[in-house]
Formats: structure tokens, C-alpha cells, sequence
């Protein structure tokens, strides 16, 4: 098993630092959903947006919670989640490649029963969650069996 | 094409605990010994986890034994 795709380990506590509070405010954001003014900025945006018609690579004003929030989140996830252990060996690596498809069928199970029963702007919510499940799915559920692994080591001699 | 068809599904047992116990070395030790973690030689113990090819050669090794002494295929119920 290579792990040539896996960022050494002392990258591991930044992406933790980078994703709890990005997941924290995030979260807020979704609850109390603000704005504050001081994230309002000019930036480059490359594609036309489909409401006020621009061109492509304009510079337009926006708020840039969202980016922002969603930004760190991206850079935290990935981080946590592809970097090696500080035991990386097979075994971990074969819990790594099961936490991520079992991430991918759970959230494409959780879409399938979005797009049926979730419509209209409702689902332009889905949407932007489903952009962010696959990753936290995939921390949670790999943390979860290396915690449970690391707990059941009994009767040592 | 040749394809091998198994009828009955194996599973493999190991002896890795009774030889760390003439070895008299702990799980911790076996670990360092073939560059794996704890959790790992504790998951194959349990039968829980079927090691590759290469660290069970690596084991095999540290206990002075072949393979097959250690690793046993055994037809499950």
C-alpha cells in the first residue's frame, strides 16, 4: 500500500484547528444566517452569474461569509483527512479506504432520499450541504473505528 | 481466463498470540518490531483483520517460524 497521497502527519493539528471552528461557525451561520457587513468585498468571479446577467471574469460585490466559511472548511477537511496517522500502516490504511466509500454510500443514500422527497429552494439547501457530507462523513467515520480500535486492545501479556 | 473458485469461504487464524507469548515480547514490542501500530497487531490477534502478504512474512520472521506456522487457513462454519 502506498501512502504518497498522504500529507505527513504534523499538518493533522492544523487541519483540526482549521476545521472545528470553520464547522462551528458554519453551523451558526446556518441558524442565525448573518452577514456581516464587514465580509462585503469586491472579487473576481469567472463565470456569469444567472440573475443579474454579467460576463465572464468580472469583478462583482459580495458578502463573503459563505466563502470564507466554506473556504476554511474545504482546506480543514482535507487536511484531517489526508494526513497520515502518526502509526499510518496497512491496516489503518484499509480503514481509511472503507471510511470512504462508506462515507460516499451514505451520502449519495442521503441524496437519493433528498432528491425525492425535497424540492423547490429547499433543496438549493441540500445541495449546499451535500457540497461538505461526503468529507465530515468521511472524518467521522474513520475517527470513529480508529477511536473503537485503539479502545479494544485487552488482556495484553 | 483461469479462475479460481472457492467453495467454501476460508478464513485465516493465526498464532500470533501464543508465539508472543514464547517470544515472551508484547504487542507493543511485535508492533515496533515490523513497523506496524498496536492496533494492528491487536485487530489480527482478534481475527479481525488479515494482515498482507508482506507483514505476514515480516512476523513469520520475527518468530524464527515459516508463514504457515503462524498463519493457518481454516474452512469457517
Amino acid at each position: 500500500m502506498s501512502y504518497k497521497l498522504l500529507l505527513p502527519n504534523k499538518y493533522k493539528k492544523a487541519g483540526w484547528m482549521i476545521l472545528i471552528p470553520s464547522l462551528v461557525i458554519g453551523i451558526l451561520k446556518i441558524i442565525m444566517d448573518f452577514e456581516p457587513v464587514w465580509l462585503n468585498g469586491k472579487v473576481l468571479s469567472i463565470f456569469p452569474s444567472g440573475f443579474n446577467r454579467q460576463r465572464y471574469f468580472n469583478i462583482v460585490s459580495v458578502n463573503l461569509t459563505n466563502t470564507i466559511i466554506g473556504v476554511f472548511f474545504i482546506l480543514g477537511a482535507l487536511l484531517v483527512g489526508f494526513t497520515k496517522e502518526k502509526n499510518e500502516d496497512e491496516f489503518i490504511a484499509g480503514i481509511r479506504l472503507s471510511s470512504l466509500l462508506w462515507a460516499v454510500f451514505v451520502n449519495y443514500a442521503l441524496l437519493l432520499v433528498a432528491f425525492i422527497f425535497i424540492y423547490d429552494t429547499a433543496f438549493l439547501d441540500v445541495m449546499m450541504y451535500n457540497m461538505f457530507t461526503v468529507l465530515l462523513i468521511f472524518i467521522v467515520r474513520f475517527n470513529y473505528v480508529l477511536y473503537k480500535n485503539s479502545k479494544a486492545i485487552p488482556d495484553e501479556k | 481466463m483461469s479462475c479460481i473458485k472457492i467453495q467454501k469461504p476460508y478464513r485465516m487464524k493465526n498464532n500470533i498470540r501464543v508465539e508472543r507469548a514464547i517470544k515472551n515480547i508484547t504487542q507493543e514490542d511485535l508492533a515496533k518490531k515490523v513497523k506496524v501500530s498496536r492496533q494492528t497487531i491487536n485487530a489480527m490477534e482478534a481475527n479481525k483483520y488479515v494482515p498482507s502478504t508482506v507483514l505476514a512474512l515480516k512476523i513469520a520472521r520475527v518468530f524464527n517460524k515459516s508463514v504457515e506456522d503462524v498463519f493457518v487457513l481454516e474452512k469457517s462454519d
